[in-house]
């Protein structure tokens, strides 16, 4: 009788990561993936369109990074849910932990406390929340970053980068060509971005003029009309990309701090089709009157 | 409650405008020089074969207020969509806030204006302004102004799903019929949303083609079909060549986004009557 120990071991080594349930394909009565609920997703094994996603073997090898160039199609690196972020930006989830808060001014800390998140340490209950993004308002930038950051495709043309989310299937420009941050412009929900590549590997991105509107993360983590953020995109070799936010608001916080943190990113294939995550009013309002709503609450209609 | 004491401390009128921008045909505010606008006739170039890449302006002509550009619900007796019975039931059900069976803008039930997702076809139905095509080796991005939404049109070789979950933005897949024209075709259509502005209707059998066609360098035209069995006795002509210009690669696009926020806001300050009768 050979002892078959190291095998077996070896075998759920190699393969525990993908021993996840094997979730529906989408043809099949899945969830709904538009619902906006603040609900995990499980973990998924087929992309957008019912095709099953390759596991990758552990023992691969990427082939060297090819200079300026972050383009393709990147799954979060430690999993499809790595990037949800539902305490919070990355680095400072809302968990109660001591550390886990970035330095506030007092009007920070007062515009903080303001807030009513939907998860986190800090949460409320599902109808009492007043994060904009619930009722579908823009999540803006950079909590596009900072919550749900899911497959995020990366286009380069000779003149832009550009960042095509999966949540809410946005599009983010970001220039190269040497133009300027507009100086005190018109706020946009995801502001103006420029950048430049300060190695053969290294994307920084500078934007500002931003909307004060937005919350920075889910966690209700604010920001102001001077808000900059900082984002390096550093392609490690072919298959693996590292994102870095740096946060920098001196209305709200006393220094800069970082939301994101060499945030890995694992290649996709070209064919790889991202699925789609659309806030939806209409599927809110439906969540509220059949789960949402306390059933004590007597102005909100049940059907 | 900071946010909103400063939303209303702050001047409306820019989301008043923005609102406005969205309910009414507007005059080209690109702060870009642009050609679009005058639709000058200048010399161009042949068109490159298998190529729609660029960054396209269709000038105020995709805004489609009426609806369907090219059969807008303007009591023309020729514009009449031709109906199945479930088709002209369904039609009922939509409330829209614009076109010849308008209601007021607070009973409206058009689900864009509360910011739910266009969908195809609307999104190239309505409000369509200053589009980007990127084109990978097997796909092809399109980057919407409004809602600043991407779609992705598969072109290698792959088929559409069978019985797909439906999306808002369904599933597209696209091949050159010949070296200037793409054809796509997208099915698998969420049928909550509407077809155009004026609340035409479809079920989930919608199969939209649409046809990218390069006229030459600087110009693309394009056509919009749709076929639902369901709603409609036959397929029928949405859009009938509308024209872009090619604009230069750093144009950056304008930020058009729905936000709730600003559409309470405007309910309140405009959008609701006095009488208050219509309180949803």
């Amino acid at each position: 009788m050979r002892f078959l120990g190291p095998e077996i071991l070896a075998a759920v080594l190699l393969f525990s990561p993908f021993a996840c349930p094997q979730a529906a394909p989408p043809q099949s009565a899945a969830p709904n993936a538009q619902t906006t609920t603040p609900t995990r997703y499980a973990p998924v094994d087929y992309d957008g369109w019912g095709k099953p996603i390759k596991p990758s073997a552990a023992t691969e090898r990427a082939a060297p990074a090819p200079r300026h160039d972050i383009s393709g199609t990147w799954d979060p690196g430690n999993g499809p849910d790595d990037g949800g972020q539902f305490l919070g930006a990355k680095t400072l989830p809302v968990d109660g932990k001591p550390g886990h808060e970035p330095p506030y001014t007092p009007l920070g800390l007062e515009t903080y406390l303001q807030t009513k998140p939907s998860n986190g340490a800090r949460m409320v209950a599902p109808t009492d929340t007043n994060d904009p993004e619930i009722i579908c308002n823009p999540q803006g930038f950079p909590r596009e970053n900072l919550f749900q950051l899911r497959t995020t495709q990366i286009v380069q043309t000779p003149v832009s980068v550009i960042i095509l989310y999966e949540f809410d299937r946005i599009w983010r420009v970001i220039w190269t060509d040497g133009r300027e941050l507009p100086k005190d412009p018109e706020p946009r929900w995801f502001g103006y971005s420029v950048g430049k590549w300060v190695d053969d590997y290294t994307l920084v991105v500078e934007s500002s003029g931003m909307d004060d509107r937005a919350w920075l993360d889910h966690a209700g983590r604010p920001q102001s009309a001077d808000l900059r953020v900082e984002e390096r995109f550093h392609r490690v070799d072919h298959d693996h990309l590292e994102w870095t936010v740096l946060i920098d608001d001196p209305k709200m916080y006393t220094k800069p701090w970082l939301a994101m943190d060499k945030f890995p990113m694992k290649l996709q294939p070209a064919d790889f089709d991202v699925r789609e995550m659309i806030c939806s009013p209409s599927d809110y309002t439906e969540y509220n009157q059949l789960v949402g709503s306390p059933a004590s609450d007597p102005t909100k209609e049940r059907k | 409650m900071q946010n909103f004491k400063a939303l209303l401390e702050r001047s409306v009128a820019p989301n008043v405008v923005l609102a406005l921008l969205m309910a009414f045909p507007v005059a080209k505010a690109q702060t870009a020089p642009s050609q679009s606008g005058a639709q000058k006739e200048h010399k161009s170039a042949p068109a490159p074969k298998h190529d729609i890449s660029g960054t396209w302006d269709p000038g105020d002509n995709g805004i489609g207020q009426l609806g369907a550009r090219a059969v807008p619900e303007d009591g023309d007796p020729a514009h009449r969509l031709p109906y199945t019975p479930a088709g002209l039931e369904a039609l009922k059900l939509n409330k829209p806030s614009n076109s010849v069976r308008a209601v007021l803008p607070a009973e409206t039930n058009d689900p864009v204006v509360t910011c739910d997702p266009q969908g195809m076809p609307r999104e190239d139905l309505y409000e369509m302004r200053t589009t980007q095509i990127i084109q990978m080796p097997e796909k092809i991005f399109v980057l919407y102004t409004f809602g600043k939404v991407w779609r992705v049109i598969w072109t290698d070789g792959r088929e559409l799903p069978k019985d797909p979950e439906p999306r808002w933005f369904g599933y597209s897949v696209g091949k050159w019929v010949d070296d200037y024209t793409l054809v796509v075709q997208t099915a698998g259509l969420d049928e909550r949303s509407w077809i155009d502005r004026a609340g035409r209707p479809h079920s989930d059998a919608l199969h939209v083609e649409e046809r990218f066609h390069r006229v030459d360098r600087d110009h693309l035209e394009l056509i919009v079909t749709l076929d639902d069995p369901k709603m409609y006795t036959k397929s029928w002509t949405a859009l009938d060549k509308l024209r872009f210009d090619l604009q230069p690669p750093n144009f950056d696009v304008r930020e058009m986004l729905c936000s709730p926020s600003e559409l309470a806001e405007y309910n309140k300050l405009i959008g609701t009557p006095a009488s208050e009768k219509s309180k949803k």
